[in-house]
């Protein structure tokens, strides 16, 4: 079983790094095939908005550099994990500029569902959503729109389970641990 | 007004040119220069492409007193360049007190019918200010923005009447010193299209799109399927 974890941490989010290398561990320890991704260290260039990725080249982006490795990553994976500082309630500039150029995993049709109009899946299987977001302390306001976030994504990346998870940047590695199990427990229980 | 107000408009989405986003932003900003604003536009493509660009972003910012961010949805939020430059403008105004920020004012638009699925980006932004200490005068969410497609509102004519209504309205609101009243939140919320309409114009629009690449029968492609 594949895992790929996407952190999106800055130079600056030592804790972030630090959640990283815990969940890597705790990962690899239940056996997974787990490989993690410091974003930044990596060239992504910005999603422009051109959709050649739908229309031109269906399912593959124009810009060869990182981010159609991230995309086939993603896609190959079982569990998707991101790991980001909570900003503004939401992932970092990091993360997103990944999660912007993987819509070439899905595709351009539409299709309903809940009564909202999205976009289908290109792809037969998705891997589950994990989200870790660090912050310094709980805010219920950015905690919330955090978890909706998750969801939403949850929704258009097409996967089949998924949980955001909240922590405490300043724990200790045994904290990060059991958030980690926690979570991991919480999304095998998910249907 | 006595003195001219300060007003920056930042474009969030990454096309070169033809955006919608500017099609919105650009209405407003015009509405408030025609009422004494004095408005300065940047896009975020350009703004942060070098160290020397984005210092000059922030003094922008810095120096106005009503921010407008323009932008569209980008996987149910907001694009990866204008949540660089909020983080930028964050680290900027940290330990700063309130009374020096400049209100901010968001439209965001998405290419989903629904204007709701905006709702998670508008929070964000409404987060950043709570954050920042930069006034929240409110949002506008627009659905089917692929409908204006990036072409100046005057040229859309009816398909956009709630939508200029609702600019003209936030115009006159900031002017006055409020924030977005509701009648423009429900306008520019209100469906450009019926939602079938768009869906089975949108799905002509791809195949065409698709057709004129030499791609119509690759679309369904899945180039990164395991073996």
């Amino acid at each position: 079983m594949k895992a790929l974890i996407l952190n999106g941490a800055k130079t600056r989010d030592i804790e972030v790094d630090r959640f990283q290398e815990v969940l890597l561990e705790e990962l690899k320890g239940l056996q997974w095939d787990a490989d993690a991704v410091r974003l930044r260290e990596l060239t992504v260039t910005h999603c422009v908005g051109c959709f050649e990725c739908w229309i031109k080249t269906p399912g593959i982006c124009r810009f060869k550099d990182a981010g159609p490795w991230i995309a086939q990553s993603f896609i190959q994976s079982d569990l998707a994990v991101f790991v980001t500082p909570v900003t503004f309630g939401g992932y970092s500039s990091e993360l997103k500029k990944a999660l912007d150029r993987a819509i070439c995993l899905i595709s351009p049709h539409f299709i309903k569902i809940n009564g909202e109009v999205h976009h289908q899946a290109r792809y037969q299987r998705y891997p589950r959503l994990l989200v870790f977001g660090l912050r310094e302390h709980p805010c219920g306001e950015s905690d919330a729109i955090f978890r909706k976030l998750v969801g939403r994504n949850a929704l258009n990346l097409h996967a089949p389970a998924h949980h955001a998870a909240l922590v405490q940047s300043s724990l200790d590695r045994n904290g990060f641990q059991q958030r980690i199990q926690a979570s991991l427990n919480t999304l095998e229980g998910s249907p | 007004m006595t003195s001219r107000t300060k007003l920056l408009l930042l474009i969030g989405s990454a096309k070169l040119q033809g955006s919608t986003s500017e099609s919105l932003g650009g209405f407003l900003r015009d509405r408030l220069q025609e009422q004494g604003f004095e408005p300065e536009t940047l896009f975020l493509h350009t703004a942060l492409k070098s160290e020397e660009h984005k210092a000059r972003m922030l003094r922008s910012v810095r120096h106005s007193e009503l921010v407008i961010m323009a932008f569209p949805l980008y996987v149910d939020t907001l694009p990866a360049l204008l949540i660089r430059a909020m983080e930028d403008v964050a680290d900027c105004f940290k330990g700063e007190t309130a009374s020096q920020n400049p209100r901010l004012v968001c439209i965001v638009n998405c290419g989903f019918p629904e204007s709701k699925q905006n709702d998670t980006a508008l929070a964000i932004c409404r987060q950043f200010t709570l954050e920042t200490g930069f006034e929240w005068a409110g949002g506008l969410q627009l659905g089917a923005g692929e409908a204006i497609s990036g072409r100046p509102l005057s040229a859309v004519k009816g398909l956009a009447r709630n939508v200029i209504k609702s600019l003209q309205l936030t115009a006159e609101a900031l002017v006055a010193g409020r924030p977005v009243p509701q009648k423009a939140k429900d306008l520019m919320a209100r469906p450009l299209v019926p939602k079938w309409m768009y869906s089975v114009f949108g799905e002509r629009r791809w195949r065409q799109d698709a057709k004129r690449h030499g791609a119509l029968h690759h679309l369904d492609d899945r180039p990164y399927e395991p073996e």
